[in-house]
């Protein structure tokens, strides 16, 4: 059997290609950004491992235009297609599928992603796919289901592998029930960079400061905290899957020394803390892995890591720390669950400061509930946050209700939504009613990413050289302009939102 | 929006307000073996539902860690069994703790809670390693007519936490390293041997290896997907 993973290249009307990926939010970028698929390339790399023929298929990252992606997967025929959708995508997806199943009427078409895993029904009767995965796992589903599909012809009616919409018909549909929500994540293989071409990841991507990058197979699956109301981690299904320190520090042995990386990101929703954060620390150090020039990124969460563990990922050379600053006031922070205060935030960031690390925020504006009070303090404590040297570069974010988090629910309930159009979720433009204009919560987006220009930032990161750290260096003469030309980016995309509001 | 499904919409999320930055007193620190010991702090009137947990932190240390529920939900204070991690800040720090002493409260979170405790058709099974007992305790104490089983996995007898909290004939020790509990062994052992009657509702909690592993048993002993429910604690 030949199965294609495949991610289609969707290009807006403003020319933005849509990065859908790692199961997060679609976000559409003007400038190229190319983020590996973990998971997903874990499936393909089990499959091929079990001796299936596989094509890598991003049409994205291989830099085709739809019509030669589309080509070029009708040429090939596969048996089975993969695809991953997030909800601004999903009439795209549905069109597609619909297409595809015309073009190639044998062919097995397999939803996966967390729009479809939480209203399978909806895509089942939006389109003809065949197979709707409710599980996040994809990679443990695969491995299970493309074997049983090719020993059984009779497989939608007999197949009761756990977390599974089957399609028997045009409105007749199999529920096999409630997935498996916890793997042992030792047991799905590394990705095989070769197979899903990891140079093409390699270099347009914002987290790093050296190229080539790349992402590390996720050490956590989903999110050991998993509380915040707004996220996809979030759920009564839901919970996480851990990867032992051991396989994940041979992995980035083998990035290191076979493939030459310089800069390993793990986009776990939050990575490791406490016992295994020190184990892996410590593992890098022990293998000689810190003294090799390549840099270590993750996110993590404030309140998670203490000063310790700190100043031992500092030592095994670990810089780039991506954490949530959601909001800056008391009751904001307490609505979303987060479990951390401001002044928390502080004392972790001065940490990370002081053991040589890049934190990175990632601010969100735009809650239901948010007064100009609220707004106001968070572009204050950012912008200070900034200044200090606190953090070095930042993100901001409108807060879109996702797919029946509990934030979605929330503003279903209190009848805040603006929108029930899927594609006005890609995170462009407020789609919530708010106590004040929305306007303001673009100046304040504006506002934050100003920063990076303001002399007071530029003054402090000339500071830092006094550190005499080459990643000090890298970030002020190497990294700035990349930052510019994202913050351009980012200001296009909330200019054109404001002349599109939601209906 | 369109097609959304009503049971999406109504799945319990959170069924009750989150607090956020609170200082609640230690009122004691029971010491169970070298490595656990059970925390109490006051209630303070934060509403919670058993099985939730709650990150608990020395006050203004900065850190806070995760602990479910070990007390009931209508107890006057909040109780937490907490392992002794080497090296960890929080779990060392709350167990010297001496009463009067303040701990950084937030929560209630999650959902690994009791669907419909009042139900008396169904029947429960309470998986558990270590202090993965934690929430169970929470549930048996809030709702005592639950009709449960534990199976209890731990290294030692001396891990069977407070174990004449529950009646003999439902609790069960499956013990790795010395005889003297019900089964020696591993619960995943336990379970090939002796597997769930049908229609009872499975919670797994303890370590990844041990959820993965026992999530399979079960499924292949017929239970379904939708009554097996998992927590991970490490």
């Amino acid at each position: 059997m030949k199965i294609a993973i495949s991610y289609p290249p969707i290009v807006n009307e403003r020319g933005q290609v849509a990065m859908v990926s790692q199961n997060r939010n679609v976000q559409f970028f003007k400038t190229p950004t190319f983020l590996l698929p973990v998971v997903h390339a874990q499936a393909a790399t089990w499959l091929r491992d079990l001796g299936y023929t596989v094509l890598w298929d991003d049409g994205n990252a291989q830099l085709k235009s739809f019509d030669q992606w589309y080509a070029d997967l009708r040429a090939a025929a596969p048996d089975i297609i993969v695809l991953e959708s997030t909800t601004p995508v999903m009439k795209f997806y549905w069109r597609l599928v619909n297409q595809i199943k015309r073009d190639l009427p044998t062919c097995i078409v397999i939803m996966t992603g967390y729009h479809s895993m939480r209203n399978p029904q909806e895509t089942m009767a939006q389109c003809a796919c065949d197979v709707v995965l409710r599980s996040n796992h994809v990679d443990f589903v695969l491995r299970k289901l493309v074997p049983f599909i090719d020993e059984h012809q009779n497989w939608r009616e007999t197949c009761d592998q756990e977390g599974l919409w089957l399609r028997l018909g045009e409105n007749d549909f199999r529920n096999t029930g409630n997935f498996k929500q916890v793997e042992n994540l030792d047991l799905s293989p590394d990705v095989d960079r070769d197979l899903v071409q990891w140079q093409r990841y390699a270099y347009e991507n914002g987290n790093y400061l050296q190229v080539p990058g790349t992402y590390a197979t996720s050490v956590i699956r989903d999110c050991m905290f998993g509380k915040c109301t707004f996220c996809r981690y979030n759920g009564p299904d839901l919970t996480f899957s851990i990867r032992s320190v051991q396989k994940s520090l041979d992995e980035y042995q083998k990035l290191i020394e076979v493939y030459k990386v310089r800069e390993i990101f793990d986009d776990s929703g939050v990575w490791y803390r406490g016992k295994q954060a020190r184990e892996f620390a410590q593992g890098i150090i022990d293998r000689g892995l810190h003294k090799k020039g390549v840099y270590f990124g993750i996110n993590t969460r404030f309140a998670y890591l203490d000063e310790e563990t700190i100043k031992l990922m500092g030592k095994a050379n670990f810089r780039f720390v991506l954490v949530g600053l959601e909001a800056a006031d008391e009751e904001t922070l307490r609505r979303l669950n987060k479990g951390y205060l401001p002044h928390q935030a502080y004392q972790n960031l001065a940490w990370f400061t002081k053991y040589g690390m890049h934190p990175h925020l990632t601010i969100m504006v735009g809650y239901y509930w948010q007064t100009q009070a609220m707004l106001d303090l968070t572009v204050k404590t950012v912008r200070d946050l900034m200044f200090r040297g606190l953090a070095r570069t930042l993100q901001v974010t409108i807060c879109t209700p996702l797919d029946y988090t509990p934030y979605h629910v929330e503003c279903v309930q209190k009848g805040v939504m603006l929108t029930d159009d899927y594609n006005d979720f890609d995170m462009s433009k407020l789609i919530v009613r708010t106590p004040i204009p929305h306007a303001r919560f673009y100046e304040a987006i504006r506002s934050m990413y100003g920063v990076a220009v303001h002399p007071r930032f530029v003054a402090r990161q000339v500071r830092f050289l006094a550190s005499g750290r080459k990643r000090d260096w890298q970030f002020l003469f190497t990294y700035g302009w990349r930052a510019l030309r994202r913050v351009r980016n980012h200001i296009f995309n909330l200019t054109q939102a404001q002349h599109s509001p939601p209906a | 929006m369109p097609n959304t499904p009503v049971d999406i919409l109504t799945l319990t999320h959170a069924r009750t307000t989150a607090r956020l930055g609170l200082v609640h007193r230690v009122l004691s620190v029971r010491h169970l073996t070298e490595a656990a010991f059970v925390v109490r702090i006051e209630r303070n009137d934060v509403p919670a539902t058993a099985g939730q947990c709650a990150t608990l932190g020395i006050h203004g240390s900065g850190i806070n860690r995760e602990y479910s529920m070990y007390a009931g939900e209508h107890d006057d204070y909040f109780e937490f069994l907490v392992r002794v991690v080497e090296g960890g800040q929080v779990s060392t720090e709350l167990q010297r703790c001496q009463p009067g002493d303040q701990v950084d409260f937030d929560g209630p979170y999650g959902q690994f809670i009791i669907e419909q405790p009042r139900d008396p058709a169904r029947k429960y099974l309470f998986i558990a390693t270590g202090v993965g007992i934690a929430p169970y305790r929470s549930y048996i104490r809030s709702y005592p007519q639950l009709d449960y089983t534990i199976l209890h996995g731990v290294r030692y007898l001396s891990e069977c936490y407070e174990r004449d909290d529950y009646p003999p004939a439902r609790y069960r020790t499956c013990v790795t390293r010395e005889d003297g509990g019900d089964f020696r062994g591993r619960v995943s052992d336990y379970l090939r041997a002796q597997p769930p009657a049908p229609g009872t509702i499975c919670y797994l909690c303890g370590n990844n290896a041990m959820i993965a592993e026992t999530y399979d048993i079960l499924r292949a002993h017929g239970v379904p997907g939708d009554q097996l429910f998992a927590e991970i604690f490490f």
